[in-house]
């Protein structure tokens, strides 16, 4: 009976697991870094590749090598595909339902805004990002790196960005957005090639 | 539990209801309950042993304030709140609970031994619009989007209203929807139909609290002198589909022109389907309930998919028989 059921998100691990295959089928994505991740909650930020469904893959990887469900932010709130979203994890790319999700524990992937150049990090939009702060939670930053055509995908999550001062203000959600980008660019400008 | 001293004075609006005859019975139990006095348009369905029952209809004003405020309550439990569709229709469970919230409010606003207040509400006013959070908290901003939900939030705002002017403790337990044995729920009928309508695009999540658990929190509440809205929401979450095959009933997809079909159906086989069920077959119903562990110090202890297993095994038929031995 477990089967039918969902947890208090939404997510559906059995329709997860059904789907597993046909991820593993398109992406053969290798892990690095996992061990950065935090036993608690934690805001895992990502670069993102135009069309290269890269949080969708990032967020799979990592559940499977964490053991924990991995929730990734932008479904929309339209059926069915926000539906359908909400199944396999994800959540509204809204402040307050990211900081529900940290304060409960959770592990939350967010994305930066797209970008071209599968070696560029986009900006991180401070909006989501600043919930780490309040929730005071680790922000980590996780590169992604695929081949348009081909299955081979990397994902490496990096150790936690710590704001470089104490901000009492919003200034520190914008500053560790900026840190966090620039972290990501670090990351990618070292990574290996696909 | 309580910290509180003994010999308090409790009065229970609503105490005819399920959930209300429970949270009596639990209350008759405790300790620091020193007499306990209920009010309703319905007898009690619960043998009480202790309680004193005025039956009176959310209309007898002057009555409802005469019993209260003679009774000079220490602490007050607002259950009379009507949900659509369940014990009365749209119309006359606006109406209802309009009157009984005046009523009890107004009259609450009139004793002077009262210490603190506790009101039934529900997560649906967090309302289900467009860009709603997937599991609000109690921070949440209060933007219904059903009927059921604007009526809850009126309860609720003419308790701030109340706390504004006297100070009280104002403790607010916003439910999910309430299942439970005996419980007359719009959604666990409509569940325990034998073809469940469900969103064939949505199918959206949901989360419910059983009766047993609901009862337990306004027990707590009361003792406690809970100042703040809470959630309690049972752990998990089940869809309509899910809560159908659970069930073993036939799950019947539907899009847009067939809710209104469907509705028509269901009211004629008894069952009514209220917006705030369509709502919840549509858009979900979640909600944050680690509030109510922190201030309550317990959690539900049925998860959502329990209090739905527990729904499909009630008895289609009880026979009379059973209940008499069972109660001897």
């Amino acid at each position: 009976m477990a089967l039918y059921a969902v947890d208090d998100y939404g997510r559906d691990p059995h329709l997860i697991a059904a789907l597993s295959p046909l991820a593993r089928l398109r992406w053969n994505v290798h892990v690095a870094g996992a061990e950065n991740i935090p036993a608690g909650a934690a805001l895992l930020v990502c670069n993102s590749r135009r069309f290269s469904l890269s949080a969708v893959y990032a967020g799979l990887a990592l559940t499977d090598a964490t053991g924990r469900p991995v929730r990734f932010v932008g479904r929309p709130d339209t059926a069915p595909v926000g539906a359908l979203m909400r199944r396999v994890g994800a959540l509204l790319a809204h402040p307050a339902d990211v900081l529900g999700a940290l304060r409960g524990g959770e592990l939350v992937l967010i994305s930066a805004a797209g970008t071209s150049h599968p070696r560029q990090a986009g900006a991180v939009p401070h909006e989501l990002v600043g919930q780490a702060v309040v929730a005071q939670v680790p922000a980590l930053p996780v590169t992604t790196i695929s081949n348009r055509f081909g299955r081979t995908a990397y994902v490496e999550v990096g150790a936690p960005v710590n704001l470089r001062r104490e901000r009492n203000g919003p200034l520190a959600h914008v500053e560790l957005a900026e840190q966090v980008q620039h972290h990501l660019q670090r990351m990618l400008d070292v990574s290996r090639e696909v | 539990m309580t910290g509180q001293g003994a010999g308090q004075r409790v009065l229970v609006a609503g105490m005819g209801s399920e959930l209300g005859s429970l949270v009596a019975v639990k209350l008759e139990a405790e300790s620091w309950v020193g007499a306990l006095v209920g009010i309703d348009a319905d007898p009690p369905r619960r043998r009480l042993r202790k309680a004193e029952f005025h039956l009176l209809a959310p209309s007898q004003r002057e009555r409802i304030v005469d019993v209260v405020t003679a009774f000079n309550p220490h602490v007050l439990i607002n259950l009379s709140v009507w949900e659509p569709d369940a014990r009365a229709s749209l119309r006359d469970a606006r109406a209802f609970t309009a009157d009984a919230t005046v009523a009890i409010i107004g009259a609450a606003a009139e004793c002077p031994a009262l210490e603190a207040v506790v009101i039934r509400s529900g997560i649906e006013v967090y309302g289900r619009g467009r860009g709603t959070r997937t599991r609000p908290d109690e921070s949440a901003p209060i933007q219904p989007t059903s009927e059921f939900g604007k009526m809850l939030a009126n309860v609720e705002q003419q308790s701030a209203v109340l706390a504004g002017r006297t100070g009280l403790a104002i403790g607010t337990l916003r439910l999910a929807p309430v299942l439970g044995k005996h419980v007359p729920s719009p959604l666990g009928r409509l569940l325990r139909q034998p073809i469940v309508p469900y969103s064939a695009l949505a199918d959206s999540p949901f989360a419910v609290v059983e009766d047993g658990d609901a009862a337990n929190a306004f027990v707590t509440a009361a003792a406690r002198r809970l100042n703040e809205p809470v959630n309690v929401v049972a752990h998990g979450a089940i869809t309509t589909l899910q809560a159908a095959l659970r069930g073993r009933r036939i799950p019947l997809p539907l899009l847009g022109p067939g809710w209104g079909l469907a509705g028509r159906l269901s009211q004629i086989l008894g069952a009514p389907i209220p917006d705030h069920v369509v709502e919840v077959m549509h858009r979900g119903r979640l909600a944050d309930g680690s509030r109510a562990i922190e201030v309550l110090g317990s959690a539900p202890a049925s998860s959502t998919s329990e209090v739905i297993d527990h729904l499909y095994a009630w008895e289609s038929v009880v026979r009379i028989g059973n209940i008499r031995e069972a109660v001897a």
